[in-house]
């Protein structure tokens, strides 16, 4: 063989190789590519409506992804997200005088203020389950004319999504927000237990607004506390 | 007399409800009348005689064919590219029964007969191009010719038709209603898969091997001491964009015979197969530039068949590629249609330019098909698609029968 076609036999093996190895590599890239898009797939999206399941005292359905704060965030198809408060909040707050919800086009952060509840004069925030523009809100929310559905037409926020995947992995889901709203449940139980003994045993659903059968004087105080806002 | 008389009268009502679907044989007759069939009719005017014509008096009288230009259109079109475009069989059954995804299993059947009628319609094509169907015999039994890739070629595709049609076997017994023998068909099916994925791998990739008998032949761009891995790759894409085409037009087509509570997902379906589309011809575009960096060719790259070999490579592999990436992120299934509609265009563009375009490319005489070739392509094709037709309205195909939802 001539000395020239060694060379070119060289050349033409080390591009082989270098084709090799832009295919392993631009692969990982097509592969996220190809598995990102609107986080949609990889995520638990709402497809039908919700099947109400009592843990305690409270409704924590499944295919929902729940803030420690009390929030709930599900994936739509489209790859938007609504988010809400859980029934816990509700119980907890009981009949709201109204909602302070951010202007669509606001961008909210995890774990971050992104909404308040109002009640008493007073002004309780709690914090969005995930990062994005809100892109739609609920003024219908919580109507004091209709019974509450916190996870259906209450729902507060449409938002799109900005770091889906990283803030699902934080939320709380796949069965573990049972045993979370247990341990929710308990302490609520612990506070309620001097004033209203037998209702556990009982069996009974707690009153709305159980914040304020605890603590009237400061019972916004307390919901703070459940929604991880308070000052302290 | 009167056991002549029982027979008949028991034959008849099977005939309307088998055959006439139903219908009393005037009826049946008058349902034919429609514009659709009147081109088929047409079609077949036409290329039946042209199909007798070559078979009588030979393959010159019909083809533009030559020593030098001997396989053309029908080996182009209705075998290389009815075979790749069949993979959807073997494809969709290891998705299926081999790898468990038992969501597919709404499209696996109406793949399985595609497949099925792909190769079967294959072997036509083939005879009429070989002639002299007779002598079949000759490579099968009486004269091996083991050192030919045809003998692995022809084997293979006896081997395989066989074997898809035990495939498919179930589906003809609920229609008969013969529930024994379905039952030992469908124990048949694992069994039966596995041989048709080796038997596939090996001969989808023989069809390209075929090639590698001409180096010379075939322009530098295409071939490749990789052509048959060219080809089994990127038969299951095509299989893969054919399932998707397929399903959406029967859907369409024979939304009589779509069970609306069998709730089937084709959207879901579409998009799954969509990414691994996506996924295989990402792979398939890789492939062929290490069979370009293999040539080392690439001042070839600026001559017209150069471009014409990037319009395939760009236009027809990684733009179907990125189409179903595309479409898979923003599910978006009729996006993925759209891809899949490139992708079998890519494979058919592929085929036909490894066969023709660019074979014999150094040769001053080149090769055109006639008129005639054309239309007995058509009328291979044509009566492939009616037998799909006659099948699916009949045979429990995109429907489940009633008597065994639920089995698979």
């Amino acid at each position: 063989m001539m000395p020239h076609d060694l060379h070119a036999m060289y050349s033409a093996k080390a591009i082989e190789y270098l084709i090799a190895v832009a295919f392993l590599l631009l692969f990982v890239p097509f592969w996220s590519l190809l598995n990102g898009g609107p986080a949609a797939r990889r995520v638990k999206v709402a497809k039908r409506a919700l099947v109400p399941r009592l843990v305690e005292w409270f409704n924590v359905p499944e295919n929902v992804y729940y803030h420690p704060g009390h929030a709930w965030a599900r994936v739509e198809p489209d790859g938007y997200v609504r988010v809400g408060m859980d029934d816990f909040a509700r119980k907890l707050v009981g009949p709201l005088a109204g909602l302070r919800l951010p202007a669509p086009g606001t961008r909210v952060e995890q774990s971050e203020p992104g909404w308040a509840l109002l009640a008493d004069d007073r002004a309780i925030d709690m914090l969005s389950p995930v990062d994005g523009i809100v892109v739609e809100t609920n003024a219908e929310a919580f109507r004091s004319d209709r019974p509450p559905d916190p996870y259906g037409r209450d729902w507060l926020l449409k938002i799109k999504p900005e770091k889906l995947i990283a803030n699902l992995k934080t939320l709380i889901v796949n069965g573990t927000e049972r045993r979370w709203m247990e341990l929710n449940a308990d302490t609520l139980r612990l506070r309620l237990s001097p004033n209203l003994g037998l209702l556990y045993q009982d069996g009974g659903a707690p009153v709305d607004g159980l914040a304020r059968t605890i603590d009237p004087e400061n019972w916004d105080e307390l919901a703070r506390e459940y929604f991880l806002t308070s000052e302290e | 007399m009167a056991e002549t008389l029982t027979r008949t009268a028991t034959i008849r009502p099977w005939v309307t409800e088998k055959i006439l679907m139903g219908l009393p044989p005037r009826a049946y007759a008058r349902s034919l009348v429609t514009p659709g069939n009147a081109i088929v009719a047409l079609i077949l005017l036409v290329g039946l005689p042209i199909i007798v014509c070559r078979f009588v008096f030979g393959l010159a009288s019909v083809t533009n064919l030559s020593q030098t230009t001997p396989w053309g259109l029908w080996i182009g079109l209705d075998v290389l590219c009815g075979v790749a475009l069949a993979a959807g069989g073997y494809v969709l059954a290891s998705t299926v029964y081999l790898f468990g995804l038992k969501h597919y299993y709404p499209v696996l059947r109406p793949a399985i007969l595609t497949g099925f009628l792909g190769y079967l319609f294959v072997v036509i094509g083939l005879m009429a191009d070989l002639g002299q169907p007779w002598r079949i015999s000759y490579p099968v039994i009486r004269s091996y010719g083991v050192t030919s890739v045809m003998f692995l070629v022809g084997w293979h595709v006896i081997l395989y038709l066989t074997v898809q049609f035990l495939e498919f076997c179930p589906a003809v017994f609920e229609w008969l209603g013969c529930s024994r023998v379905r039952r030992w068909a469908a124990s048949l099916t694992i069994g039966a898969t596995v041989f048709g994925v080796i038997l596939s791998t090996l001969h989808q990739s023989a069809l390209g091997a075929l090639f590698l008998l001409a180096p010379t032949k075939l322009h530098p761009l295409w071939y490749s001491p990789f052509v048959p891995v060219f080809f089994f790759i990127s038969s299951i894409a095509g299989g893969l964009s054919m399932v998707i085409v397929e399903s959406a037009v029967s859907h369409r087509i024979f939304r009589n015979q779509v069970d609306p509570e069998q709730h089937v997902d084709l959207d879901r379906i579409t998009l799954g197969l969509g990414q691994a589309a996506s996924v295989v011809l990402f792979t398939y575009f890789f492939l062929k530039l290490l069979g370009l960096a293999d040539g080392n060719r690439w001042d070839l790259l600026a001559t017209p068949l150069g471009a014409w070999f990037l319009v395939e490579v760009l236009g027809f592999v990684l733009l179907p590629c990125f189409l179903f990436a595309h479409a898979v992120r923003r599910r978006n299934a009729r996006l993925a249609r759209a891809a899949a509609v490139v992708s079998v265009a890519g494979i058919v563009l592929n085929r036909l330019n490894v066969s023709i375009v660019a074979f014999n490319w150094n040769v001053a005489e080149r090769y055109v098909p006639s008129w005639m070739e054309i239309v007995v392509s058509i009328t291979i094709i044509t009566i492939g698609v009616q037998t799909f037709r006659w099948i699916v309205n009949r045979m429990p195909v995109l429907r489940e029968h009633p008597d065994y939802a639920g089995t698979h």
